[in-house]
């Protein structure tokens, strides 16, 4: 099939599913990535807008990294690494599919939300994949979903995701479940939700839709952004754990000076 | 979609009564697997939401702790809903549509309890 010739990605990737594609979409723009096809199947797509099956895996510590690099050495060929991590029986076999699927249409998700750009076709790259893979048609259809159901429960998800929540004032309606208080403890002003699914493994989609809801029962409030449509986000992404407790970002003094390092020369090589 | 889930999946329909079930990201919406009848396990996008809501006003009303099954009878059927918890990553949902004409409903709850353990294996 032409790339030129499909008049938009979901387009393409209907036509390259009839002809049986294996290979790789790079989608250029912001925050663009790569597709990842099998037999016109999408298997992955790696965007920076969302984490990949791989980070998700990672960060929440579902596989230790000793492990992870144990079974990589181990195994050559990425696309086969799904297959090692189950046979050293680090992740089941469904929870596998289970977390690369969710990959799959997060991402696809996230790819939505910027502005279409070119796209050109490449041989396959190794990456862990999901089996068999998600249907072009189906990932459409989801993606679709959750930008409506986004847009019904806030606005436009394409500023949803760039607004930098902050930890809520007022009263506080029920309990606080795990997953929102590890979001409440990223929460700080200047992560948006995409830094929040970094820093936590989780799905960008999974993150919005949990701050919206968070922020109805008073958790959290939004911070509007100064510069409609400003850089993207560049904070920090923190592992879980080491954050401190959630409250307003500090406000820096004008008249404190700046640290100053002190020299530790003495004390070179550590303990 | 999901070959190992469809197959983790395919165990409930041992139950009796049990007509169709699926597995489903229970922040998400967003359906992994199903085996049996598809329209009997119910809407993933719809389940999730309805078990979201019914957490949300149990916290409200002062209930602790997470939600771990909704049973909504009608005449004909039970549609029941298990949180499947998860050593990392956001909860899951079992949804099975019951035949109320064939089910225990006490023993086919207790049985999707205890196989929801072991569902991502």
């Amino acid at each position: 099939m032409r790339a030129s010739a499909a008049r938009n990605l979901p387009a393409l990737l209907l036509g390259l599913r009839e002809e049986g594609f294996s290979g790789t979409v790079r989608v250029a723009g912001t925050p663009g990535g790569t597709i990842h096809l099998r037999d016109g199947l999408v298997g992955a797509i790696e965007t920076p807008g969302a984490p990949t099956a791989t980070s998700t895996l990672l960060t929440s510590g579902r596989i230790g990294d000793e492990d992870w690099l144990a079974a990589c050495a181990a195994q050559r060929g990425a696309d086969l690494l799904g297959e090692r991590l189950v046979a050293d029986g680090l992740v089941g076999a469904a929870e596998l599919e289970v977390v690369c699927a969710a990959a799959v249409f997060d991402a696809a998700f996230a790819l939505s939300l910027g502005a279409p750009g070119s796209w050109e076709l490449g041989d396959p790259e190794p990456a862990l994949l999901a089996r068999p893979g998600v249907e072009p048609r189906q990932l459409t259809a989801e993606t679709t979903r959750r930008i409506s159901l986004l847009s019904r429960l806030w606005g436009p998800p394409g500023e949803l995701v760039r607004v930098r929540p902050v930890p809520g004032m007022g009263v506080v309606e029920g309990p606080l479940s795990g997953r929102h208080e590890d979001i409440l403890n990223q929460v700080n002003g200047r992560r948006t939700a995409r830094d929040i699914a970094f820093a936590l493994g989780r799905g960008l989609y999974a993150v919005t839709l949990d701050l919206i809801r968070m922020q109805t029962l008073g958790f959290l409030r939004w911070e509007t952004p100064t510069v409609p449509g400003g850089r993207p986000s560049t904070a920090p992404r923190v592992t879980p754990g080491r954050t401190p407790a959630a409250g307003p970002p500090p406000v820096p003094s004008r008249t404190e000076p700046l640290p100053r390092r002190t020299p530790r020369g003495g004390e070179k090589g550590g303990k | 979609m999901s070959t190992a889930v469809e197959a983790s999946l395919a165990r409930f329909l041992d139950s009796p009564g049990v007509t169709g079930v699926a597995l489903v990201d229970a922040v998400t919406g967003l359906t992994y697997g199903v085996a049996g009848d598809t329209a009997e396990a119910g809407d993933g996008s719809e389940s999730s939401e309805f078990a979201a809501l019914v957490a949300e006003r149990l916290g409200r009303a002062g209930a602790e702790g997470e939600l771990e099954s909704v049973v909504t009878t009608s005449l004909r059927r039970h549609q029941v809903l298990v949180t499947v918890g998860r050593p990392a990553g956001d909860p899951l949902l079992l949804t099975a549509g019951l035949d109320r004409a064939r089910v225990n409903l006490a023993l086919a709850a207790r049985s999707m309890g205890d196989l929801a353990g072991e569902v991502l294996a």
